[in-house]
């Protein structure tokens, strides 16, 4: 009896440690950095009503309302589709005509330093505007969109109640103040824990037992994606991105020229007076806008575009900047066979064709498809109740 | 191309650049020689030559020193316009070479023939670093190089550059990017190699917001002479960019005194090739 306790013990064991790989201490402290979710967070200084309830409630309104589009048929909610994972699922973004680039989601946005593909924005509220007044996406303008709040009288209560006084004549602050209710809002929209944040979780309190959980292929593909991959070095961090600009081989041409990526943006962010070097930033002591200060073009920023964030990415299709990849599969495939010869010599050293087989491609998806959350932790769309000053 | 006319072509599109220029100095913008552009396989059918040609015009260059991977590209753009087109002749037959044209022996009979064919200004612009220019490759590159007088386009360390001087002393080199080395160690390279000329291409630490480093402002006013400005077109949708370097370019040349800005912006690139092109 003790014998056959002994052996099915033993086989027990044995099949347990199939199922997790023997990380390296090197691996196990790459992974431990993906966590842990959800990360820290706190309000942006640049923004007073981040965080604050009025404000999140008056950002929700605003992102559903397609008055902010003149044509009354744009709103925030056309692109950023709370089903669809907070995009489209379209390869470009349609708002009144078509955009040149993919749509991106809105989950974790808080999360990010620079804002868009070209990181043209520098706080979320002001990226907030930029749809709203973009002729191919909401066609909307800063007199519009301020008669609006100041004449409709739920829109300017709910300014009043966020921002403590009823929207003034100055049509810029109160375009300012809709975009930093609209950055309160998204500041709501983070993705809930995944199968990965339990595996991480586990790894990081040696809970063999609840590590094992976690499917081999998601294992084999994380040890890609941490290692000889080397995805990381981009992709880093509890929200998988290092918030900066690089070319990654992906063609940049659009009718009639080329996209010109963080380099439009660094010129259109320094062009903007919204940016956190002007009058709308809420941040007395100045901190949040160092960033902007300094941020100088380089030639290499053309055709640069931000790395996105890998949370629910396997909810985020298209992918890249243009929608070009269809797939996770095609993304995989397209590290896998990257031509250096698309950078330059002293450029994106970090990029090398991964080469992987077909299997070593089906773990690497596996793996990103396990940084899906398991359900989310958003509450239910508020109702649209009357606002009462 | 025969090798006559072209001489003759470059020879009465300089002259007539030149009293062009004399004509409206002042008036216009600064004109740009770009030392540094390619027209590789993957950009013939994005950007049509007469396109290619049309961009380079729009952005107010006077001439470009013009490589692509195969050979055909820029002699596409040199049938199309050449008044404003240099041939260098590159030793990749695609982009993929750039790591291993040096040791690949089917490089030399593809360069023979082009050599034989047709004329340019230059091999290169290559890639080679380190003791990598001593295998036989680079060293036959280099004997060709000097049986057609050719200048040498490098993008190389410091000491590649040294061992190609050593191979050929009387070597005329372009050094790519300039090594990207830092503005003292350029300084003493132009010190010690009277031939060795530098393109600042895919560079911004010589300049932020239209102002010249000082380092790199004492490096242009000792060797004035010896910079040129490119663009570096090492993928097809960066020649959407040559107008916007053009023109960032003018930006922080406008922050050194006028004459050494003429030079750097275009006149160095004009004697150098201008020279060169006349000894054929």
């Amino acid at each position: 009896m003790l014998l056959r306790f002994l052996v099915l013990a033993l086989l027990a064991s044995a099949g347990a440690q199939a199922q997790v790989l023997d990380f390296t201490d090197a691996e196990r402290r790459a992974i431990l950095r993906h966590g842990p979710w959800p990360a820290p967070w706190a309000p942006d200084p640049s923004n007073r009503v981040s965080g604050a309830a009025e404000a999140i409630g008056f950002g929700e309104r605003l992102f559903f309302e397609p008055r902010l589009s003149p044509s009354g048929k744009v709103l925030c909610a056309t692109c950023h589709v709370p089903f669809r994972g907070w995009q489209d699922g379209r390869a470009r973004a349609l708002g009144l005509a078509e955009a040149e680039r993919n749509t991106q989601s809105v989950v974790n946005v808080r999360y990010n330093r620079w804002f868009g593909w070209d990181g043209a924005g520098d706080s979320l509220w002001a990226q907030s505007l930029r749809p709203i007044l973009d002729a191919r996406e909401m066609g909307g303008s800063q007199a519009q969109a301020a008669t609006l709040v100041r004449s409709d009288p739920e829109l300017s209560c709910g300014y009043a109640r966020t921002f403590g006084a009823p929207p003034p004549a100055d049509d810029a602050l109160v375009l300012a103040g809709i975009g930093k209710a609209l950055a309160a809002f998204q500041e709501t929209i983070v993705s809930g824990r995944s199968p990965f944040d339990d595996f991480r979780d586990a790894l990081a309190r040696n809970d063999f037992s609840a590590m094992k959980n976690y499917p081999l292929a998601a294992q084999r593909g994380l040890r890609i994606f941490v290692g000889r991959g080397n995805c990381s070095a981009c992709h880093f961090g509890p929200n998988f991105a290092n918030g900066e600009f690089h070319d990654v081989g992906v063609p940049f041409f659009v009718a009639g020229g080329a996209d010109p990526g963080r380099h439009g943006g660094i010129r259109k962010l320094q062009s903007n007076p919204f940016n956190l070097l002007g009058p709308h930033n809420d941040d007395r002591e100045g901190a949040s806008a160092t960033r902007t200060k300094h941020v100088a073009l380089e030639h290499r920023n053309f055709g640069e575009f931000k790395v996105a964030g890998l949370r629910n990415v396997a909810q985020s299709a298209p992918y890249m900047h243009n929608g070009s990849l269809a797939t996770l599969a095609d993304v995989v495939r397209h590290y896998s066979e990257i031509s250096p010869d698309r950078l330059h010599a002293d450029g994106e050293s970090l990029l090398k064709p991964l080469r992987l087989n077909r299997e070593e491609s089906a773990d690497l998806v596996a793996f990103l498809e396990s940084l899906t959350e398991r359900a989310s932790t958003l509450p239910p769309r508020r109702p649209g109740t009357p606002c009462r000053p | 191309m025969r090798p006559r006319s072209f001489v003759a072509g470059v020879a009465r599109c300089l002259a007539l650049s030149l009293l062009c220029l004399a004509g409206s100095a002042g008036a216009a913008e600064l004109p740009i020689f770009d030392a540094h552009l390619h027209y590789s396989h993957d950009a013939w059918d994005q950007l049509p030559p007469k396109q290619a040609i049309a961009i380079l015009r729009k952005a107010g260059l006077k001439r470009a020193l013009i490589s692509s991977s195969g050979d055909e590209g820029q002699q596409r753009l040199y049938a199309e316009a050449p008044d404003l087109v240099i041939p260098e002749l590159r030793p990749y037959r695609s982009r993929g070479e750039i790591g291993s044209w040096f040791r690949d022996q089917s490089v030399i009979p593809y360069l023979e023939d082009r050599l034989r064919r047709y004329r340019y200004a230059g091999i290169g612009e290559f890639h080679l670093y380190g003791a990598d220019a001593e295998l036989p490759v680079p060293r036959r590159m280099v004997q060709l190089a000097r049986q057609h007088k050719l200048f040498l386009h490098a993008h190389s360390d410091v000491d590649a550059v040294e061992r190609l001087f050593k191979q050929w002393p009387e070597a005329k080199i372009l050094w790519a990017h300039a090594g990207f080395d830092r503005p003292e160690k350029v300084r003493e390279m132009l010190r010690k190699h009277p031939n060795l000329w530098c393109d600042l291409a895919f560079r911004t630490d010589h300049a932020r917001a239209g102002k010249v480093d000082p380092d790199w402002r004492a490096a242009f006013l000792e060797f004035p002479d010896r910079f040129m400005v490119g663009t570096d077109s090492y993928t097809p949708e960066r020649w959407y960019y040559i107008g916007e370097h053009a023109n960032w370019s003018r930006q922080w040349l406008a922050d050194l005194p006028k004459e050494v800005a003429e030079r750097i912006a275009w006149k160095n690139g004009e004697r150098l090739f201008g020279d060169m092109l006349s000894e054929h």
